[in-house]
């Protein structure tokens, strides 16, 4: 079995964790709870991140076993299936999204007049065949990427620390606001679902689980740090600016004369989008053939092409209703998936730690 | 028990030799004692044989016996029994056969003697500082230079025999206890199930030990020189040295090798690390500079710069050529010169590149047919391209296929492209070895000899890349 | 064959490779390339001519030179709205409108007799245009501001974005981007502050040009004028130049409320620790019988702003460190040296400086207030660090409707150190 370390497994924690949160969601986020989105954003990395000792206790007791088999042997086959079909879904949806999001960014940025299909034929190929090499050839390419990555993603941060930015003003939103907010904001987190679905391909070797802490953490940070800069630089304006990342690096007047330096920016999403498409995509085909074993891997990117290439061409003109859709129908979904099956993986994880307290006791 | 006619023996093989003209054999009798040597006259050593075999011979008085010719008479030090079905390739080897009509036994003297060039610094990889020594056609000679660099009882050179034609010598070089069992089983393995009729140079072979035949990317390491071979079998790699060729392959092989050179390691790390960066810089500039600007130009002007918006704009005004065959066309000149400066002799290749490189360049520009930028760029990645010359093959088709993906669908083409790219390294292991290591996946301890280079006497263990079987360096 | 296609199925990189040379790269060798398909804007104006929008282009027209300067030509279009104007300009100049370069818009003062917002709402939804660009207005039209600024580059190799930009960076220290005006736009009190540029004719030239040399001949006032461009313009037939004396015009809800001067500018900006290099005159200063005056620099500046309500009145409290430096002694005897009588300042000197920021200040207060414009955040300050009080004032003066008319009942108090820097 082609494994992959810890550090890997870090490195797409931190791809995920940046999938759908750096262009549009600020903004988004702003039109509900102005500054006091990060606090938002705040109480959602924290639920999350509960779901990362979850998994790291999962894999300690069942080292080599698939999510898919672990459910399946406490749930049955049925309930496992429809748990699985939610999360094809939602990897779809996430996917979808993530690429939506990223197209319009191109769109209006460097791709004015262009064909539709240009960044689907550009992006599709690349990420099945990515799927297809397995999650050990992906990850060891977002390995070699991950310091491109993180340089320009770290870049865009400090160039706009050169220009004026005063404290956002907090604390300004009620509290129904912010608790709208949170469920509207759900999809775009429960980023740790993706580690279940590949936990049997995760060597953790002792004493290297505090690792992917260390990783979820700094990814999670440098998110909170884009908003606060974002909402500290737009301050009022932040609801125009749907690119927060690019948008950083755009230039006050004093700054003109360096020219545009947004290909930083640019570059560093092209990377990040197509990271998260190939591990959203490996999901897909992973819940795919988990449902359908009879089919093989083959199938399921064929099936995720061509459902994907109907949606996005039916969506991208109602980029508008995408938008509304994750924000208001696809939370029901996430509920399920972010945070019920975790709480179902630690009744799970309870009751056998029960049932060995037990044996052991039985033995004494 | 009858013994040989020697005459009838040696028409015999003159025939199976078909008359060959240097085919050649010489009587001696000596009352009823007669003795036949036959040889290749165009392969042994002429003066050697009067002096050493002929001549000895003529002075001894005695009766002669096999026994005496081996251990008296003949003044040679290889003289071996040899059987009566080896003799043709025996003599094809350059040895000289000797029968008699009074023993069953045949000896066999080797005399090889053929021309050959005396090792000097390989045209392919020249240091400033260092060995200047390359390997020549010569397995013998080869194998000399090893061994004079590896005084070790665990050098192992084993020699398989490939090609039912040419039956060219095929040595597989390693250290034992170093190298990895199975890949030196595999390599063996590889070689052993060849099936061909000839090999001409060790590229011949290079196919059969692919991992993946037939792909774009080197798999196999190929050096001329006798000090990199070493530093790669104590790094518990496999050398593969093929007569009549001066290249020698070595495998496991991974993409850092080549962004490696000799030169390196003979000269301050710091000064090494710094290079390396730029040889990484100028392998990227190479593969995707001449897309990016393409990609610049047809899609996406509104990220360039005004003021080099407007340098392009006017210098790209009135050009009879759209940007996509302006590119190419410069790319396709720029091919073509190259080819004809490798091809012609020297003296010729000075007016080439006077003509090429001044002559077209200034004049195209000039007459308005091609643009300065586009020759900058195509002329700055065929340049940067041979920082790391051993790339240059592959990354050449890379280049056009960039263009093309730069030209028809922008920068996510490239972006795109470059992580296929990526993405297809990492799943072909060259003997189970990560091709991208150590950055993916990172091997901490191999980082020492990468990109940035460490001194020497820090790296006191092997690179773990190529699982050895003896990890530290003692 | 069918091997050879066998194979080929077996490598789906290399079909989705012939996809795309089959159905794009045949597009890609025909296009002739953005920079020869789009016009490359460098610089917007948008002017209201009586009921319709005139739309003017500073087009930059490649030219096959080696030069590589740029040339420019202004082109227009009328219509309706700005998307009309913009589509008749793009007819007329044969080619699209790109403007991502596009570094500077320009609008006549006519346009913010309205909501300027309204109008500009085309360039707020086109999202190649950069958020950076400077947006500035002008007495007369746009386009005559545009082919002026031609004159600008010929003459002093400088670009109406960098004018305005030295206005914005050294003397009133705001930006004067599309970007600064939506911020105060939607800001609660709903004032924003952008530049202003005019266009004197050339027979006024004359007389503003004995204007200017006046004061610096005396070397007592530097509020006149700070530089103005030579050349001529093309329009009317009339030679007009372009006159930067850093003034910026007040919008309150995107109309023109108030054309600011150079000196209600610095006042404006006393309180900001960036704005430095003003100069400040004292005059009157008795030294050996004789009455002198004093040209002080700003050399540094500290300020600490804080809020409270006191009686259940707002009051407003700053205070600022000044280190100023001696730039320049009138009226001075030959016998006295400069730097070294007045480096240190007096007790008299400093009261004097004090007096006149306050001044200075007062009036761009009472300005603002007239105005109903806060452009200084008073009531952010106020919001963020009293709200309670702040929020019950307001219910008081009449809701939060009113909160831009909440700067006429702060107090302000300015507390001074000025010292030599």
């Amino acid at each position: 079995m082609k494994k992959i370390s810890v550090r890997q497994c870090g490195m797409i924690i931190v791809m995920c964790i940046f999938a759908n949160k750096i262009l549009l969601m600020p903004s988004l986020m702003y039109q509900q709870t102005s500054a006091d989105s990060i606090f938002v954003l705040i109480t959602l990395f924290l639920l999350d991140f509960v779901m990362l000792p979850i998994f790291i206790k999962l894999k300690e007791s069942y080292p080599d076993k698939k999510l898919y088999d672990i459910l399946k042997d406490k749930l049955g086959v049925v309930i496992t299936k429809i748990i699985y079909i939610a999360m094809l879904c939602f990897f779809f949806f996430k996917c979808l999204l993530v690429f939506s999001v990223t197209y319009v960014y191109f769109k209006q940025q460097i791709y004015q007049d262009e064909f539709i299909f240009m960044a689907l034929i550009a992006f599709l190929p690349v990420i099945n065949h990515a799927v297809i090499s397995g999650v050990r050839a992906f990850s060891r390419t977002i390995e070699l990427f991950f310091g491109v990555v993180i340089a320009g993603f770290i870049v865009c941060l400090v160039i706009s620390l050169f220009t004026p930015i005063s404290t956002p003003d907090f604390f300004i939103s009620s509290g129904k606001e912010f608790f709208s907010a949170l469920y509207n904001h759900i999809f775009a987190f429960g980023d740790f679902i993706i580690l279940f679905l590949i936990m049997d391909r995760i060597e953790i070797k002792k004493g290297q689980a505090k690792r992917l802490y260390f990783y979820s953490i700094f990814a999670m940070i440098l998110v909170v740090i884009l908003f606060y800069l974002f909402y500290a630089k737009y301050q009022i304006t932040a609801f125009m600016h749907n690119n927060a990342l690019a948008d950083l690096l755009v230039f006050s007047v004093q700054f003109n004369a360096i020219g545009r330096l947004d290909i930083i920016a640019m570059l560093t999403i092209m990377f990040i989008t197509l990271f998260q498409m190939e591990i959203f995509n490996y999901a897909f085909c992973d819940c795919f053939v988990n449902i359908f074993p009879l089919l093989n891997k083959n199938y399921s990117i064929v099936v995720f092409d061509i459902l994907f290439c109907i949606l996005y061409y039916v969506f991208i003109g109602r980029y508008e209703t995408m938008v509304t859709s994750a924000l208001f129908w696809l939370p029901y979904l996430a509920i399920v998936i972010n945070y019920l099956l975790p709480i179902v993986l630690l009744v799970i994880l309870i009751i056998r730690r029960r049932k060995i307290e037990k044996k052991d006791k039985n033995l004494v | 028990m009858s013994y040989f006619n020697v005459k009838e023996k040696i028409e015999e093989i003159k025939n199976t030799l078909n008359n060959s003209v240097d085919f050649s054999y010489r009587l001696y009798k000596k009352g009823s004692q007669v003795l036949g040597f036959i040889f290749l006259k165009s392969i042994i050593d002429q003066s050697l044989f009067s002096s050493a075999v002929y001549f000895p011979l003529q002075m001894y008085d005695g009766k002669i016996t096999i026994e005496n010719l081996k251990n008296d008479i003949l003044k040679c030090v290889d003289i071996k029994e040899a059987k009566e079905k080896d003799m043709i390739s025996e003599i094809l080897d350059g040895k000289l056969i000797i029968i008699t009509n009074f023993s069953i036994k045949i000896l066999s003297i080797d005399l090889l003697k053929f021309p050959t060039r005396t090792p000097s610094e390989p045209p392919t990889s020249p240091v400033i500082q260092g060995p200047r020594e390359g390997f020549v056609e010569d397995l013998q000679t080869n194998v000399t230079l090893l061994r004079r660099r590896l005084k070790t009882q665990n050098l192992v050179m084993e020699v398989l025999r490939v090609g039912s034609q040419t039956q060219t010598k095929v040595c597989i070089t390693y250290i034992k206890g170093i190298a990895n069992k199975k890949i030196v089983k595999q390599v063996r393995e590889k070689i052993k199930n060849i099936k061909i009729d000839g090999i001409l140079d060790s590229y011949n072979i290079l196919f059969y030990l692919e991992n993946r035949p037939g792909s774009l990317f080197k798999q196999i390491g190929n050096t001329e020189k006798p000090d990199i071979v070493t530093s790669k079998l104590l790094e518990g790699k496999v050398a593969i040295l093929v007569d009549n060729s001066p290249i020698v392959l070595t495998v496991p092989f991974i993409f850092i090798e080549d962004l490696q050179n000799s030169n390196d390691y003979y000269t301050n790390h710091h000064y090494s690390s710094f290079v390396r960066v730029i040889r990484l810089f100028g392998l990227l500039i190479a593969l995707i500079a001449p897309g990016f600007y393409l990609a610049l130009q047809l899609y996406h002007y509104n990220i360039l710069p005004l003021n080099f918006l407007i340098t392009i704009a006017d210098t790209t005004q009135g050009l009879p050529f759209t940007p996509f065959l302006e590119i190419l066309f410069i790319f396709l000149l720029f091919q073509i010169l190259y080819e004809v400066s490798l091809r012609l002799p020297s003296y010729l290749g000075l007016a080439t590149s006077v003509v090429g490189a001044l002559i077209l360049g200034d004049t195209g520009v000039k007459a308005g047919l091609i643009s300065p930028p586009g020759v900058i760029i195509v002329a700055l990645s065929k340049i940067a391209l041979y920082t790391i010359p051993e790339q240059a093959p592959q990354i050449t088709v890379l280049q056009l296929v960039f263009i093309i993906l730069g030209g028809s669908l922008g920068l996510i083409g490239l972006i795109s492209g470059l992580v296929y790219i990526v993405n297809y390294l990492n799943n072909f292991d060259s003997f189970s070895t990560p091709y991208l290591a150590p950055y993916s996946p990172r091997i901490p301890q191999d980082l020492k000899d990468a990109v940035f280079m460490d001194p020497i006497y820090s790296m006191r263990q092997r690179p773990k890349s190529f699982s050895p079987e003896s990890k530290e360096r003692v | 064959m069918k091997r050879k296609i066998k194979i080929l199925f077996k490598m789906p990189m290399i079909i989705v490779f012939i996809i795309i040379l089959l159905f794009f790269t045949p597009f890609a060798i025909y296009s002739p390339g953005e920079n020869r398909n789009r016009g490359v804007v460098t610089a917007l104006g948008i002017d209201r001519v009586e009921d319709e929008y005139e739309i003017s282009l500073l087009t930059f027209i490649p030219t096959a030179n080696q030069s590589y300067q740029e040339k420019s030509s202004v082109i227009s279009g009328k219509g309706s709205s700005v998307a009309e104007a913009i589509y008749n300009a793009q007819i007329a100049m044969g080619r699209s409108v790109g403007l991502a370069h596009a570094k500077t818009t320009v609008v006549n003062e006519k346009l913010l007799e309205e909501d300027v917002a309204a109008s500009i709402d085309y360039l707020s939804r086109v999202a190649s245009l950069p958020e950076n660009t400077v947006f500035v207005c002008t007495n007369k039209t746009a386009k005559e501001m545009l082919e002026n600024s031609q004159d600008l580059v010929n003459d002093l190799g400088l670009k109406l974005e960098q004018v305005i930009g030295y206005n914005a960076n050294n003397l009133y220290v705001t930006d004067t981007s599309l970007e600064a005006f939506y911020k105060g736009y939607f800001s609660p009190t709903k004032s924003s502050l952008i530049g202003y540029l005019t266009i004197e004719d050339e027979e006024n030239k004359s007389n503003e040009n004995s204007e200017i040399s006046s004061p610096q001949n005396s070397g007592s006032d530097q509020n006149q004028g700070t530089q103005s461009s030579g050349g001529s313009g093309a329009t009317n037939g009339n030679p007009s130049h372009i006159v930067n004396q850093g003034q910026a015009v007040l919008l309150k809800s995107g109309k023109k409320v108030a054309v600011l001067n150079i000196d209600q500018l610095n006042g404006i900006n006393i309180l900001n620790p960036k704005s430095v290099n003003q100069i400040i005159t004292v005059d009157g200063i008795e030294k050996n019988g004789q009455t002198i005056s004093l040209q002080y620099k700003i050399k540094t500046k500290k300020t600490l702003v804080s809020s409270k309500f006191e009686n259940g009145y707002p009051i407003y409290i700053a205070q600022l460190v000044l280190g100023v430096e001696l730039v320049e002694v009138d009226g001075v005897e030959d016998s006295l040296k400069v730097n070294t009588e007045f480096s240190e300042v007096t007790k008299e000197i400093a009261e004097k400086i004090e007096l006149q920021i306050k001044r200075q200040f007062t009036d761009s207060i009472n300005i603002l207030r007239e105005c109903n414009t806060d452009v200084l955040g008073i009531a952010r300050q106020f919001f963020f660090h009293n709200r309670k009080e702040f929020m019950k004032f307001l219910d008081g003066i009449g809701g939060e409707e009113a909160v831009d008319k909440f700067i006429d009942y702060v107090t302000f108090k300015l507390n001074m150190v000025v010292q030599p820097d």
